[in-house]
């Protein structure tokens, strides 16, 4: 019995060996590592940043980020106007525009998508946020949307979402239930889903109706990576070729791969520290159990100067990230703000020693001032490494720190509660500041059952509220520059949180299969992760020479190994009939 | 008549562990602190409503004893809940990782108990000879040998020989055999590194098995009749031993079960135990506690299947 | 103990625990083991661990200054072998005495009493006996804060239920036994009987139990320390391979950072197993 299934299983094997595993003629593809799970392909439902990410290749948005500068740019639409009182705007949509399937693109698959949106709950599921202040969506032509909002909005430029086609979705019955999975998907970006195994793959083709015209080669594969380590590997095996999210010591291990090319781009996303400011509800109720000398910002100011960022950045990040200032990450450089000279806070203990003994909160006989909890999550790997750095950093000032390493779901609860002193958080920051800056504003905080708030930093000062009322309403963007960085300035002042540093996007690819990538920005830019799709659209094949492949021989060894089995089992097999023969 | 009554305590029993189960798992997993919604929606815009309409949504807004009600109804229906990270039904999202699972546990067993049995043999029937040493010896480290850390230790010493991750290439032909050929190059290392764990336990046990079988006069009997020895092991002691060996593979299916968890993990084989391992992260508490009911439900049935299989099959056995 | 040493049958013909070389070479591994887990901690420099003070390059391989090379932080991996020796140990020690305690009390209890509660705590055990005891351990340590003591917790909880079947039916055994009878009926209440008969008859296999118990719950603290759920805080061997695989050893081909602590595990797992055997061949009669 077991000899027969040896037999069968080497038998297979050898005809492996018979038959050419890579085909020459094949279609050239894409394959690119992903780590995070694909929550929905239902662009009203997905939430996930990567299936969000696999929904810009198969979704226009209205407008579009361009892939050098990240300026606004087109979209499905290529013209927009604001009235002069700034409620109406009036987006057109061009002509020639198509699906994939090769119906024309109107306006009235805008509105409808809107309109969705406004008249469903469900609908509203991801992308709610950018349409609670629209007044109404019309198409009066197949050309022209009308979008009216309440209230003037500076970023009626920046809605991220999917347009889909009405043809398609006006014969969804329940958008909660409709997994869009009726493979082709109808689109209108560079790419098509064509098929998408959970937990194994995602496959897309290169749209042949693209307006821009189709993507350089033919397929695109995402290949699903239950760690960045074995996504690295699978790398350097010529598996896949394109990965991204590396930690710095596997960036470090391509620096000497043949075929493999890194690229260390800045990020989008930065981490910081919270300190608990003494939090309270949106009403007012204080929350949450943190340590009450945090509510003086003399104390939170002398801990933020015991704290080494350089050292975070060299020890931590290995070098690939930039020193935290304010909340918009350098790569937006316009918005970005760095502290001058007299807003400075270096790294200076005793400064910070000496600040709070002036605060009230002398050393005490065991050298200790106060303790305090710092949460972060287990399994990440900065807030492994960085707890280590801020417990001896603020021991050294007499603060003793009580560690707790945590599951994403125990931290979330410990910041939307405020049962925390000190905690690791970090946001991921869009091209327009609006959603990072608006997180911090009193009308973040949880309502008095403690839920409903979407902030972590229970950041609330008037300052800071009527600066963010004022840029949401200035439509000059050099004026709105500056407030948005006095808005950081004040943040940085106040102390709610400590921005530890920006990290670096750390990618790389099979440089012998894929020659060249399209960077968002042009200079030190990301591939993936982008705010668009040009990294994938704009790959170039490195010709048509043979790609690595190390499947061959590789099959052929185990086809041996299952050959030398069989001949063992057969040979057992006959000596023990043998045997029986003699015996019967 | 007696064995009537029995079979039916047997079968009540392994009810009420049924249900033990459920509410293990509905407790578990319900009365923990921290809002999965917020868990969900966090790093993105979100406003207040939005939250509240995913609570909603996940029945997350009732209070505890209605849920558990509303939980205790639906699983009767075979209806495990939502997944909060695929917004699909969780019984949809086990069902569709069981293939992968069944494949792997299915062919690491077989080879396990083929291997492990016949090793045990002849071990056991040439006791305390250089291969009994060699074997037990074997088998005792690698019963101490993390699964997980043998997997990764196989995939850095083989190098680019096999696949480092998955089932199947993405850009494999899609006819049969080289489907076939694909998942089975993939299967090797993973397959490789169950076996290797669950082999050993099995050696073990048919090895102890067996020498408790060589004591027993019909043994003698049977030599002195002047039947060869070879027969003797073969036609009498061995199929005698065989019996309860087999029925502690069954019983011992919970071992296999762990033995997925982490090898689906180290190579990213996208079964069951990978799912439990990605609902881990979150934690997507809904999708742990189907798992937990459904593979806690599958060891129930094997053990009762194994208890009623060996009343069956020995007559000596009092116990069903 | 003496006599213990010297009692029952080993290979050979020989007696005793001391005629069982490999339980013997098992017992001077983990006194060896025993050791390293109590010197360590008091001999390496609390500098050398700690990541914010250590000056050496990170991923060395193993050289003259660090003989088993360096991990992602700099740091020696054999110091960090060393020092995870006592977390390791602990939480196996602990966790065992924990299943067998639960595991003792459960056993004698529903051997001795009898009636509805032995038949509920059965059921109980029974029920405990084929769940999946890793499932469940993770599902423990999922709920629970992390740390030391949830993963003791979680190893305890879900792997007494062997021990209980096994005094159980030793209890059962010795109580039918005459002698026991004959104390019963000459006004020996409870607590007569279980400490001075049951007791004594059950406590070596416990030792036995225990023992093996210990081999199991070392590989599930590294398993779940793998899987992320141990306590990050602290150095084990488990969690050294954690962070081995965290931070991509296996890529980077740092075999010196991999192999150290598994082989750590499988050493002291495969002691605890011998010893343990040996000990079960010396206190149960052969037939």
């Amino acid at each position: 019995m077991r000899v027969k299934l040896c037999a069968l299983l080497a038998i297979a094997m050898t005809l492996g060996m018979a038959t050419p595993s890579a085909t020459a003629q094949g279609p050239v593809i894409l394959k690119v590592a992903i780590v995070q799970q694909i929550d929905s392909m239902n662009p009203f439902l997905a939430v996930f940043q990567s299936s969000t990410e696999i929904n810009r290749l198969m979704y226009d948005y209205l407008t579009a980020y361009a892939a050098d500068d990240q300026r606004v740019t087109e979209g499905l639409a290529n013209r927009w106007e604001p009235s002069p009182d700034k409620l109406t705007w009036t987006f057109t949509v061009p002509e020639g525009k198509k699906w994939s399937d090769g119906q024309l693109v109107t306006a009235h698959d805008v509105a409808f998508t809107y309109n969705l949106m406004l008249n469903d709950e469900v609908a509203r599921t991801a992308n709610g946020s950018f349409v609670t202040n629209f007044a109404s969506v019309a198409a009066p032509d197949d050309r022209t949307v009308v979008i009216r909002t309440k209230a003037p909005q500076v970023t009626m430029l920046a809605l991220d979402i999917p347009i889909v086609p009405r043809h398609v979705w006006e014969k969804v019955p329940s958008i909660k239930d409709y997994a869009n999975d009726r493979m082709p998907v109808v689109g209108s970006g560079p790419f098509v889903l064509t098929d998408h195994v959970a937990g194994q793959f995602i496959k897309l083709k290169a749209n042949k109706n693209y307006w821009r015209g189709p993507a350089k080669y033919d397929e695109l594969h995402f290949v699903y990576f239950q760690n960045s380590d074995a996504a690295v590997q699978a790398l350097t095996k010529g598996e896949i070729d394109l990965v991204n999210r590396m930690a710095p010591a596997q960036f470090d291990s391509l620096g000497d791969k043949p075929g493999v090319t890194r690229n260390k781009a800045q990020g989008r996303r930065f981490v910081e520290l919270l300190i608990n400011p003494g939090a309270q509800t949106r009403t007012g109720e204080p929350i949450g159990d943190g340590h009450a000398a945090l509510k003086d910002v003399r104390v939170r100011r002398a801990l933020a100067q015991a704290i080494d960022l350089d050292a975070l950045v060299q020890r931590v990040s290995l070098g690939y990230a930039e020193k935290g200032a304010g909340l918009v990450p350098p790569v937006f450089g316009k918005w970005h703000w760095q502290p001058g000279e007299q807003e400075l806070r270096k790294f200076d203990p005793a400064a910070a020693n000496a600040a709070l003994d002036a605060a009230g909160h002398p050393r005490k006989a065991d050298g200790t001032r106060f303790g305090l909890r710092l949460v972060g999550r287990a399994g990440r790997a900065y807030d492994e490494q960085a707890s280590e750095y801020l417990k001896r950093q603020l021991g050294d000032i007499g603060i003793p720190l009580d560690v707790r390493l945590v599951s994403d779901n125990q931290l979330n609860e410990a910041t939307t509660v405020a049962t925390y002193d000190l905690a690791f958080s970090g946001w991921a920051t869009n091209v327009d500041p609006d959603f990072v800056l608006g997180l911090h504003t009193c009308a973040q905080r949880p309502g008095a059952d403690g839920k409903g708030g979407t902030s972590d930093a229970y950041f609330c000062d008037a300052t800071y509220d009527q600066l963010y009322a004022r840029q949401l309403s200035e439509f000059d963007e050099g004026k709105r520059v500056e407030i948005v960085k006095q808005m950081q300035a004040r943040f940085y002042d106040q102390v709610p949180a400590v921005v530890l540093a920006y990290e670096n996007a750390l990618e790389a690819y099979r440089s012998d299969r894929f020659a060249r990538f399209t960077t968002q920005p042009a200079q030190g830019g990301v591939i993936m992760a982008q705010n668009g799709m040009w990294g994938y659209y704009g790959a170039e094949p490195a010709g048509r020479a043979a790609p690595p492949s190390s499947r061959g021989p590789a099959l052929a060894i185990g086809g041996l190994v299952l050959l030398a089995l069989v001949v063992v089992g057969v040979v057992v097999a006959r000596r023990r009939k043998a045997t029986a023969g003699e015996r019967e | 008549m007696r064995l009537g009554v029995r079979l039916w305590g047997r079968l009540g029993g392994a009810a009420l562990s049924l249900v033990m189960v459920a509410v293990l798992g509905f407790f578990l997993f319900r009365v923990v602190p921290g809002d999965p919604v917020v868990s969900m929606t966090r790093g993105r815009p979100t406003t207040a409503a939005m939250q509240a309409e995913l609570r909603t949504q996940f029945g997350l807004d009732r209070p505890l004893h209605e849920q558990f009600w509303n939980y205790l109804t639906s699983l009767l229906r075979g209806d495990l809940g939502t997944s909060f990270t695929f917004r699909r039904p969780v019984s949809e999202v086990i069902l569709e990782r069981l293939g992968p699972t069944l494949l792997l546990v299915g062919t690491s067993t077989v080879i396990a108990v083929g291997l492990g049995l016949w090793l045990g043999v002849r071990a056991a029937w040439r006791r305390d000879s250089a291969f009994d040493r060699a074997a037990t010896g074997v088998s005792l480290t690698l019963w101490a040998v993390p699964t997980f850390w043998l997997g990764m230790l196989l995939m850095m010493a083989t190098g680019d020989l096999f696949p480092s991750r998955g089932m199947r290439d993405t850009d494999t032909a899609p006819d049969f055999v080289s489907q076939a050929l694909d998942v089975g190059h993939h299967l090797v290392l993973p397959s490789l590194t169950l076996v290797a764990v669950v082999c050993a336990e099995y050696m073990l046990v048919m090895r102890s098995s067996l020498l408790e079988e060589m004591h027993a006069p019909y043994l003698t009997t049977a030599r002195a009749k002047g039947l060869r020895d070879d027969l003797v092991r073969r036609r009498h002691a061995v199929p005698n031993a065989v019996l309860p060996a087999i029925t502690l593979v069954f019983l011992r299916f919970g071992l296999v079960v762990a033995g997925a968890i982490t090898t689906e993990t180290v190579f990213s084989w996208p079964g069951l135990g990978l799912l439990f391992y990605d609902a881990l992260t979150g934690p997507d508490y809904f999708l742990l506690q189907g798992l937990l009911v459904v593979t806690a439900g599958a060891v129930v049935v094997m053990n009762l299947l194994a208890e009623l299989l060996y009343g069956v099959l020995d007559p000596r056995v009092k116990v069903v | 103990m003496s006599g213990f040493l010297t009692r029952g049958t080993g290979r050979g013909g020989k007696t005793g625990f001391l005629a069982h070389r490999a339980g013997v070479a098992g017992a001077a591994v983990l006194a060896v083991a025993a050791l390293v887990a109590v010197i360590a901690p008091l001999l390496i420099p609390a500098d050398a661990l700690d990541v914010t003070r250590v000056t050496a390059a990170p991923w060395q391989s193993p050289g003259a200054d660090h003989w088993l090379g360096t991990d992602h932080t700099g740091r020696s991996v054999a110091l960090l072998v060393a020092q995870g020796a006592g977390t390791s140990l602990f939480v196996g020690l602990t966790a065992a005495v924990l299943a067998v305690g639960i595991g003792t009390l459960v056993g004698i209890v529903s051997g001795h009493f009898g009636g509805l509660l032995a038949g509920a705590l059965l059921r109980v055990t029974d029920f405990f006996l084929v769940l999946p005891a890793l499932v469940l351990a993770i599902a423990l340590s999922t709920v629970l804060p992390r740390g030391l003591g949830t993963i003791v917790l979680a190893i305890g909880l879900t792997s007494w239920p062997s021990t209980a079947r096994m005094v159980r039916a030793q209890t059962l055994t010795i109580e039918a036994r005459p002698f026991v009878e004959r104390a019963r009926a000459l006004g020996g209440g409870h607590g007569h009987v279980i400490g001075r008969h049951v007791l004594p008859s059950v406590v070596p296999l416990v030792l036995v139990n225990a023992t093996l118990a210990v081999a199991s719950a070392i590989v599930a603290e590294s398993t779940l320390a793998f899987l992320g759920l141990g306590d990050p805080t602290r150095i084990s061997w488990g969690a050294m391979l954690h962070q081995a695989q965290l931070h991509g050893a296996v890529p980077q081909r740092a075999w010196w950072f991999l192999l150290p602590p598994g082989v750590a595990i499988v050493v002291v797992v495969l002691a605890f197993t011998l010893v343990g055997r040996a000990l079960e061949a010396v206190v149960t009669p052969k037939r």
